[in-house]
C-alpha cells in the first residue's frame, strides 16, 4: 500500500490532530482510496446529530481531486437527495493538488454549518431557505432527528 | 480613385529624389490625373504580365526622345539617328506603342543618363500625357530601374556592366541630385524617422521624408542597413573589420561570422524599425504611401535580380531588407497589395534555402507581433487575386504567379509561426513500421507493358519540404503556434482550385519538379479541399488495382476480386467482418486497397456506398463499446481509449487499425471519439504531457499545477513518489513504478518535470504500447502509401475520420435540393420547421436515417448534398432514404402533424436496409 504514501500519511495526520467535527474515520485496509467518517455540524439545525460521508480518492490522487458524498440522508440546500455535494474546494477547475484532505473535510463542514443559498443544488431549499427560515429550520431538524445517526460522545 | 491617385503622386514623389527641378504643384494636377490614371488601374491588375511589355514600350518612348547616345546611330527609330523627327512626349509616347506592336528595332544601348528633360516633361505635361497614360505614369519607374539596372528581361551588355558598381554611380547621381544635405546615402535611423515625420507634420512638407524613404526602400545595399543595432562596447573589433570592408562594400554593421550574431539577427534592430514605422504611422499615410510602394517595388525587383543572376547580396543584407520591407505597416491603399507585396513575393520565392530559413528563424525570434500583419496581408493578396480573376481551364490558379508566389512565401511565414510558438522535442517519435511491400507479381508484367500514366501514384513516399528539413522542424512537433494554422487556410482559394488538375500537377511535380501544385502547400487549404486530393488519390489507387485484376482475368489466372467485397451476416457483423478482414490482410494486404464493398446476407441493398457507411457504423459502434472490452471509456473526457488490460489479440487491434484506414480510404466518417493524441500517435508523433490536457483533462490540470508550485516544501507537500496508481477496467488499483524503485524516490522540485514525463510516457505510450502498435500497424497497411500524413495535420485528420462537430441545420437546408418539390412547397416548409424544432439526439437519427451516418462531413453540413425528392401524393407509407445518395423520399402529406409523426417513425426505426 506504499503507492498511496501520501493518502496514508494524510490519513495518520487527521487521525493524530483528532478533528473535532471529522470522527470515526474508517479505511479499509485493502483500499484506501475509499474513507468513510462522521461529519459533526455545531450550528443548528444539524448539530443533534451527526452525518456520514465517504470519500473517494481517484487512482490518480492527488492529481486529481476526491469525491465526497453523503450516506446520510440531510435536508440541505447545497446536498443533492443521492446525497452529493458541490464543494468548490474538489471541483475540476480549483483542485490543488497541495490541497490536503483535512482542508477539503473543513471546507465541507464549514459548508453543511452554514448552507450556501446562492448556489443550491436543490433549488426548493434553497428557497425555502431564503423566504422562510422558520419552516426549513423546523424542517432540517425534523429531518435531522429522523435519519442522522447519533453524535459520537467522547 | 484613391489608391490611383496616389501612385501618380508617387512616381512624382519620386522624382523628386532624383532631380532637382521637380515643382510640387501636385494638388493643381490632381484632378486630372485621378481621371487619366483609370486606365492605367485597369492595366494594374495584369501589372505583373505587362512589366515586359511596358519596359519595351518604355525603351522606345526614351529612344525615340532622346536617342541612344551613339553619334552615328542608324536605327531610324532613335532619336540619335536624327532621322526621327522631334517628338512632342505625348507623340512620343504614342508612337512607342506602335513601334512596340511593330517590334522595331531597339537600339542595344539605353539612353546613357535618365534625360533631364523627363521630369519637367512629365510635369509640365503631365495633362496632356495621360491620354497614353502608360509611359507617362511608368516613367518615374523605369528611371529608377535602369539606373538600378533592374529592368531583367531586357538587360543588355552595357547595362550590365553599369551594374557592377551601382552604389557608385548612385552616390553619384545622388550627390548630384541632392541639394539636401542630410541624406547622403546614409541608411535611415529610429531618430532620423521621427525627424523627418515632426519636419513633415509640422510643414506639411512631404519631400524630405518621401526622399527618404524612397532613396532608403529602393537600394537594398542601404535598407539592409537601416535601424541598425547599436554597437555595444563589447564588439571591440568590430571598427578594425569595418574598415577593411569599408573598402568594398559596407554590408552590415555587424560581424556576419560570428554564429549568434547571424542568428539573433545582424545588425537588424527589429524593435526600433518597428517603433519607426509607429511613428510614420502619425504621418498621414497619403503623404508617403504611394512613394513607399513604389520604392518597394523597386527593392524587390532589384533584389530579385541580385537573387536571381548576380547574388551580390549576403543573405544577411537579403534577409534584413526583407524583414524591414514586411515591417511597413499596412499602408491602406491597394497599390501595396497590387504592386509592392507581388513584387516581394516574387523576390522572396528566389531566396536561397538558407536564407529562407533565417528569415523564418528571424521571423519568429524578432516579429512575433507582425506575423499576423504579414499572414493577413498575403492572404489579402491571394483573395484579391482570387476574386478579380477569371481562372479558366486554360489559366488555372496554378499559373497564377501571383498567387503561387504568395503562397511560397507564406510557407516561410507558415514555419516562423510554428518556431514562433512552443516546439516540442522532436525525440518523441513512435518507432517506424514498415509496412511490407505489397506488390501483385503481374502489376509488375502489366507495368512493363503498359507504362502507367504519370499518374499513378509513385511507391516512393512523398519527399520532406527542404525548408522543413534546413529548419529541422515537423508539424507535429508545433504544440501551440503562434498563430492558430486555421488562419493559414484560405478558403476562397480551397474554393476556386479545381482539385483534380491540383492533384495532376502535384503527383507530376514529384518527377519533373515543374507545376505549381496547392497540394504541395497544404496548410494554405481547408481539409475540406485537401480531401479531396486525398479523394483523387485513393480512386486512382483502386482504379489500378481493377486494372490487375483484369489482367488476371485475361491471363486465365484466378481472377481476384477487383473489390474488397465483404459479406456480412448482421448479427454477427464483428465476427464475420474481423475473420473476413483478418483473412484479407494475411493472405492479400493489396487488397485493402480496393474499393470497399459491403453485402449484408439477406438484404438486397446495392452498396454504392450506402451499406458499406451503415456497415461501419455498426461496427464502431460495437467496437467501441465498453462492455467489448477493447477499449475504455474516459469518463471526464468522453474519449475512448486503449485499454491497456485488454484480453484481445494483438490481431484485433489491427484490424481496428485497418477498419480506422479503410473508413478513411473509402471516404465515409466514423463515430469514434478518440483523444486527439490517437491521431497524433498514428502520425507518428509519441504522446507526451500536453497531451493529456484532452485525453484527463482533471488530471492533467492537476500534474500542471505540481508544475508550477514553486515552494521548497514540494516533497512535503505532495509526498509523491515515482510510483503511481491506476484502475483498470475492473476498478482494480494497479501500482505502477516508472523508474526502478520507484517507490522510494520523491518528487522533488528538481525531478518533478521527470516525474510528469514518465507519467505522460506510461500512460499515454508505454501501457498501450501492443495495443497501439496492432493499431497503427493495421491502419498503415491501408493507409501507408497516400499521402494523408503529409497533406493533413493530425487535427485535420481527426475531421477527415469523424467528421466536423457542428450540426448546423440551417447550412444543411441551404445546401439541400429539391426533387419534385421547391424549397417553397408546404411540404418542405413543414418539413425544416419541424426539424429546426428536433432536439440533437432526434436530429442526429435524421442524419442517420438520411446519410447512414450520424457525423457531420468535413467542411459542415453543407457539404453533405442532401437531395429531397418527392415520393408520391399523400399515403401511408414512411418517410424512405437511399444513404449512398443522401436522398429522402418524402410522400407530399397533408399535414404537418403527419408529417411529424412519419417522419419521426422512420427516423426511430431506422436500422436495416430493405423496402418497407
Amino acid at each position: 500500500m506504499a503507492a498511496t504514501r501520501r493518502l496514508q500519511k494524510e490519513l495518520n495526520d487527521i487521525r493524530q490532530s483528532g478533528l473535532k467535527s471529522f470522527r470515526d474515520i474508517q479505511v479499509d485496509e485493502s483500499n484506501i482510496l475509499t474513507w468513510q467518517g462522521l461529519i459533526v455540524p455545531d450550528n443548528p439545525p444539524y448539530n443533534k446529530g451527526a452525518f456520514r460521508i465517504e470519500i473517494n480518492f481517484p487512482a490518480e490522487y492527488p492529481f486529481k481531486p476526491p469525491k465526497i458524498s453523503f450516506k446520510t440522508k440531510i435536508y440541505h440546500p447545497n446536498i443533492d437527495e443521492k446525497g452529493q455535494v458541490c464543494l468548490p474546494i474538489i471541483s475540476a477547475e480549483n483542485w490543488k493538488p497541495a490541497t490536503k484532505t483535512d482542508q477539503v473535510i473543513q471546507a465541507l463542514v464549514a459548508l453543511v454549518n452554514d448552507p450556501e443559498p446562492e448556489h443550491p443544488l436543490r433549488a426548493e431549499l434553497a428557497e425555502e431557505f431564503l423566504k422562510d427560515r422558520k419552516k426549513f429550520t423546523k424542517n432540517a431538524e425534523e429531518f435531522t432527528k429522523k435519519y442522522s445517526e447519533k453524535r459520537p460522545t467522547d | 480613385m484613391n489608391s490611383k491617385n496616389e501612385t501618380d503622386e508617387a512616381s512624382r514623389g519620386n522624382e523628386a529624389s532624383s532631380s532637382e527641378n521637380f515643382t510640387p504643384n501636385i494638388s493643381e494636377e490632381q484632378p486630372t490625373s485621378s481621371l487619366c490614371s483609370g486606365t492605367a488601374v485597369n492595366h494594374t491588375q495584369d501589372i505583373m504580365k505587362r512589366t515586359a511589355a511596358r519596359q519595351l514600350i518604355e525603351r522606345y518612348f526614351y529612344q525615340l526622345l532622346d536617342g541612344c547616345g551613339k553619334p552615328n546611330c542608324d536605327n531610324q527609330y532613335c532619336a540619335s539617328s536624327g532621322e526621327a523627327r522631334n517628338l512632342s512626349p505625348n507623340e512620343a509616347a504614342a508612337e512607342a506603342i506602335k513601334l512596340f506592336y511593330k517590334e522595331a528595332r531597339l537600339c542595344d544601348t539605353l539612353p546613357s543618363k535618365v534625360p533631364r528633360t523627363e521630369a519637367s516633361a512629365s510635369n509640365s505635361d503631365a495633362g496632356t500625357m495621360c491620354a497614353t497614360s502608360e509611359p507617362t505614369k511608368e516613367k518615374s519607374d523605369i528611371k529608377k530601374q535602369e539606373q538600378l539596372a533592374t529592368s531583367s528581361s531586357t538587360s543588355h551588355k552595357e547595362s550590365t556592366s553599369k551594374e557592377v558598381e551601382p552604389q557608385a554611380s548612385h552616390n553619384v547621381s545622388q550627390n548630384k541630385t541632392k541639394t539636401d544635405s542630410h541624406s547622403n546615402g546614409a541608411p535611415l535611423t529610429e531618430e532620423r524617422i521621427y525627424e523627418l515625420c515632426d519636419i513633415c507634420l509640422q510643414s506639411k512638407k512631404r519631400e524630405p521624408l518621401i526622399r527618404a524613404l524612397g532613396e532608403a526602400f529602393t537600394q537594398p545595399a542601404i535598407l539592409s542597413r537601416c535601424f541598425a543595432t547599436k554597437l555595444s562596447e563589447g564588439n571591440g573589433n568590430e571598427g578594425e573589420k569595418k574598415t577593411e570592408r569599408d573598402s568594398k562594400k559596407i554590408s552590415m554593421s555587424s560581424d556576419p561570422d560570428k554564429d549568434v550574431d547571424s542568428i539573433t539577427g545582424p545588425g537588424l534592430d527589429v524593435a526600433s524599425c518597428r517603433r519607426a514605422f509607429q511613428y510614420l504611422a502619425k504621418v498621414p499615410s497619403e503623404y508617403y504611401s504611394s512613394a513607399l510602394v513604389l520604392a518597394l517595388k523597386t527593392l524587390a525587383d532589384y533584389m530579385e535580380l541580385d537573387l536571381r543572376i548576380t547574388k551580390r547580396m549576403s543573405i544577411e543584407e537579403v534577409v534584413n531588407c526583407f524583414l524591414i520591407a514586411f515591417e511597413v505597416p499596412d499602408l491602406g491603399c491597394s497599390d501595396y497589395l497590387e504592386i509592392a507585396l507581388p513584387a516581394l513575393c516574387r523576390a522572396a520565392e528566389h531566396l536561397p534555402l538558407k536564407a529562407q530559413a533565417k528569415l523564418a528563424r528571424l521571423w519568429a525570434q524578432h516579429c512575433k507581433d507582425s506575423l499576423r500583419h504579414i499572414l493577413e496581408t498575403l492572404q489579402q493578396l491571394i483573395t484579391l487575386r482570387v476574386i478579380s480573376t477569371n481562372y479558366t481551364r486554360q489559366f488555372q490558379v496554378q499559373d497564377d504567379e501571383n498567387v503561387t508566389m504568395a503562397t511560397k512565401l507564406m510557407k516561410i511565414v507558415y514555419y516562423a509561426n510554428m518556431l514562433a510558438g512552443d516546439m516540442e522535442s522532436n525525440t518523441l517519435r513512435e518507432e517506424p513500421i514498415v509496412i511490407p511491400n505489397q506488390q501483385d507479381p503481374l502489376e509488375n508484367v502489366l507495368d512493363h507493358l503498359y507504362p502507367p500514366t504519370s499518374m499513378k501514384s509513385s511507391k516512393n513516399s512523398q519527399p520532406d519540404d527542404p525548408l522543413a528539413i534546413e529548419l529541422n522542424i515537423n508539424v507535429l512537433d508545433a504544440r501551440k503556434p503562434c498563430l492558430p494554422f486555421e488562419e493559414f487556410y484560405n478558403e476562397l482559394l480551397s474554393d476556386t482550385i479545381e482539385m483534380d488538375i491540383d492533384f495532376g500537377n502535384y503527383k507530376t511535380e514529384i518527377s519533373k519538379g515543374r507545376k505549381f501544385a496547392f497540394l504541395k502547400y497544404p496548410f494554405i487549404l481547408t481539409p475540406a479541399t485537401k480531401s479531396l486530393g486525398l479523394y483523387y488519390e485513393n480512386r486512382i489507387r483502386m482504379y489500378s488495382e481493377r486494372r490487375v485484376s483484369l489482367l488476371h482475368a485475361v491471363v486465365g489466372a484466378s481472377p481476384p476480386m477487383p473489390f474488397l467485397r465483404l459479406k456480412v451476416r448482421r448479427t454477427h457483423i464483428i465476427d464475420d467482418a474481423l475473420v473476413e478482414l483478418e483473412m484479407v490482410s494475411m493472405e492479400r494486404a493489396l487488397d485493402l486497397k480496393k474499393q470497399l464493398v459491403v453485402e449484408f446476407e439477406g438484404e438486397q441493398g446495392v452498396d454504392e456506398g450506402g451499406v458499406s457507411k451503415e456497415f461501419f457504423q455498426l461496427i464502431v459502434e460495437e467496437i467501441f463499446n465498453p462492455d467489448y472490452g477493447m477499449f475504455t471509456q474516459q469518463a471526464d473526457s468522453q474519449t475512448v481509449w486503449f485499454n491497456p488490460t485488454s484480453f484481445e489479440t494483438d490481431a484485433q487491434f489491427t484490424l481496428i487499425g485497418i477498419v480506422l484506414g479503410l473508413a478513411i480510404y473509402n471516404n465515409i466518417i466514423l463515430a469514434v471519439n478518440f483523444p486527439m493524441v490517437v491521431y497524433r500517435k498514428l502520425m507518428g508523433k509519441k504522446g507526451s504531457f500536453e497531451d493529456l490536457a484532452d485525453w484527463n483533462p482533471a488530471l492533467h490540470s492537476g500534474l500542471k499545477d505540481m508544475l508550477e508550485y514553486t515552494g521548497s516544501d514540494l516533497e512535503e507537500v505532495y509526498y509523491q513518489t515515482f510510483r503511481i496508481c491506476y484502475q483498470d477496467v475492473f476498478g482494480n488499483n494497479i501500482f505502477h513504478d516508472l523508474k526502478e524503485d520507484g517507490d522510494n524516490i520523491f518528487v522533488t522540485q528538481e525531478n518533478k518535470k521527470e516525474f510528469v514525463d514518465l507519467y505522460a510516457d506510461f500512460l499515454l505510450n508505454s501501457s498501450v504500447e501492443t495495443q497501439f502498435r496492432a493499431f497503427r500497424r493495421g491502419f498503415l497497411m491501408v493507409t501507408d502509401e497516400s499521402p494523408l500524413a503529409a497533406l493533413f495535420r493530425p487535427e485535420e485528420v481527426e475531421t477527415l475520420v469523424c467528421g466536423s462537430k457542428n450540426f448546423d441545420f440551417n447550412e444543411l437546408e441551404k445546401s439541400t435540393e429539391y426533387d419534385g418539390y421547391t424549397a417553397d412547397s408546404q411540404t418542405i416548409k413543414d418539413f425544416w420547421s419541424i426539424v429546426h424544432s428536433l432536439d440533437l439526439d432526434d436530429k442526429r437519427k435524421l442524419l442517420q436515417f438520411t446519410t447512414g451516418s450520424d457525423r457531420v462531413p468535413v467542411g459542415g453540413l453543407s457539404h453533405l448534398k442532401l437531395v429531397i425528392a418527392r415520393h408520391g401524393p399523400d399515403c401511408d407509407r414512411l418517410p424512405t432514404a437511399h444513404t449512398c445518395f443522401n436522398v429522402l423520399l418524402l410522400p407530399e402529406y397533408d399535414t404537418r402533424e403527419k408529417l411529424r409523426d412519419r417522419l419521426m417513425k422512420a427516423i426511430s426505426y431506422s436500422k436495416g436496409f430493405g423496402m418497407l
